[in-house]
């Protein structure tokens, strides 16, 4: 069998408010998971960033993962308008120095609106820097169409999709703007990952589960076993999640 | 990493020999609201080699609109795919008459292996009395009803336990395993022999397998995936990772189904 090297980009931890089927109390948990699985490292938020505010929750995690170089940070984002968090340039040094590589936004959760307006020049450096910014597609996509219209240039990942194969919807960005990236996490259509490498690249796919909300062995199985070239799902597992971190300019 | 031989060989092989898997919740055709790339029968069955799944029992996309072509269309494909593709024939209890002359032809119909009841899609609750005539049918013939089954109106707890328990000689399949009421669904297959979890959609809810065990039901639980909609690697994955035994992993994948399927197969 191919070795290929999995990482996660869309797991987390931390006590969800609401409680939850399956909880992964800590980083540490987590890493049990990951080794579970045989996944070798992943990118990750801490629930606080949600279910708190990003004030305390960047803050939670990156104490929570300092040191472990399995796992690397996302920040929460808030709106520049109410100062709660920096939005110059030392806000990107600190997400160097705490080994923090892309950034969420929870609009629903923060109430606030995912756009130009809000956000301004603020998203054109997250942009400038290629840093990439993960939203759930639940903050439904006419919000993301008009983000990638006003940002073009914005690495946007659409994660945490759900099972109805909404390819009427994330294709025709995937068209239009090539930083545009999809999880895979529940994207389980049978043949679904690839056909659609076959018309759009593998590179707009990174390797997601969604976990704890869902379990990283359906997304690992079905990668490993997808009708794939062996170079694209190596891509797909981790390598193009790395590649992403590895380009975004923080200093 | 987990050790598990099946694990091992899923992930070499994309399928595991001693553990042929037999999918109990499969449908046919293209549906609304989802685009589905690989719906054809010749793609079908080519999913059913490359995840090594032996037999799967669908009930047909265009039978779930329209009863009539559909569970003939169903019928046709089992005969020409006797020993991979069984069907359920499908009920929509909003149109009786429709209903008992597809009852008529359920004897005829040899691939035919049971019953296929989609409460919350036809708008019309499991325990109405349009749907009585179809499990007394069922009832008289022991066969499998599989019906889907989910939180909310329609087809919930509520109306399976009285339909479980008013009609003891079928087995009813809960498609889903009763979404979002897990602590319900695991309770009624623990008291009641003839009711079974099937885990379609279920198995992306993260710990529910380990649920289900802990529940002392995993003999009671199916496998099935929605084929077409879904690629069977991701729910096999779901449940040969969770944390259950070998014998589990076997019971669920394969066992509980067979001992199901095989007394209705009239092939």
């Amino acid at each position: 069998m191919d070795k290929i090297a999995f990482w996660d980009c869309n797991a987390s931890f931390g006590l969800p408010t609401r409680g939850a089927l399956k909880v992964c109390a800590s980083a540490d948990e987590l890493v049990q998971e990951l080794d579970w699985h045989g996944f070798s490292g992943a990118l990750v938020y801490h629930t606080a960033q949600h279910d708190q505010s990003p004030v305390v929750g960047n803050r939670v995690l990156a104490e929570a993962i300092a040191g472990n170089p399995r796992l690397i940070g996302s920040w929460a984002i808030l709106p520049p308008q109410t100062s709660e968090l920096p939005s110059d340039a030392s806000f990107f040094r600190a997400m160097e120095a705490a080994n923090v590589r892309a950034l969420w936004a929870f609009p629903e959760e923060h109430r606030f609106l995912l756009e130009r307006l809000t956000f301004g020049s603020f998203l054109d450096e997250v942009a400038e820097r290629r840093i990439p910014l993960f939203v759930r597609r639940a903050i439904g996509w006419p919000v993301i169409y008009r983000l990638m219209e006003q940002y073009p240039n914005l690495t946007l990942v659409a994660a945490a999709h759900g099972p109805w194969g909404e390819d009427r919807l994330f294709r025709p960005l995937l068209e239009r703007y090539p930083n545009f990236k999809l999880d895979t996490s529940r994207y389980e259509q049978d043949m679904g990952v690839s056909e659609l490498v076959r018309y759009y690249g593998h590179e707009c796919l990174l390797m997601g589960s969604n976990y704890p909300a869902a379990p990283m062995g359906g997304p690992r199985l079905m990668i490993e076993r997808c009708d794939l070239t062996p170079e694209a799902r190596r891509a797909i597992a981790g390598e193009n999640l790395l590649n992403l971190l590895r380009k975004a300019e923080l200093s | 990493m987990i050790q598990s031989a099946i694990v091992d060989e899923f992930l070499t092989t994309g399928q595991c020999a001693s553990c042929r898997v037999i999918d109990l919740h499969a449908h046919y055709g293209p549906y609304q609201g989802i685009y589905m790339p690989n719906h054809t029968p010749e793609q079908m069955i080519a999913t059913l080699d490359r995840c090594g799944v032996e037999r799967m029992v669908t009930s047909g996309h265009m039978a779930l609109a329209d009863m009539v072509p559909g569970n003939q269309e169903i019928t046709e494909l089992t005969e020409r795919y006797p020993t991979r593709w069984s069907g359920y024939t499908v009920i929509n209890p909003n149109y009786p008459e429709l209903a008992a002359r597809e009852l008529a032809l359920y004897d005829k119909r040899k691939g035919m292996v049971g019953l296929k009841f989609h409460p919350s899609g036809h708008r019309y609750p499991l325990d109405g009395p349009n749907y009585a005539p179809a499990l007394e049918f069922a009832a008289e013939r022991r066969l499998m009803v599989l019906s889907h089954t989910w939180e909310g109106p329609f087809n919930s707890v509520a109306e399976v336990t009285k339909v479980a328990e008013a009609y003891p000689t079928l087995d009813l399949i809960l498609g889903h395993s009763i979404y979002g009421e897990w602590d319900g669904a695991i309770a009624l297959a623990k008291r009641l022999p003839n009711v079974y979890l099937e885990l379609t959609a279920a198995y992306a809810a993260n710990g529910i397998i380990e649920k289900m065990s802990a529940g002392g039901v995993t003999d009671k639980v199916v496998f099935g995936c929605d084929l077409p909609w879904f690629d069977p690697h991701y729910a096999i994955g779901c449940i040969i990772f969770a944390r259950i035994s070998e014998s589990e992993r076997r019971m669920i994948l394969r066992e509980t189904a067979l001992r199901l399927i095989t007394p209705r197969l009239r092939h």
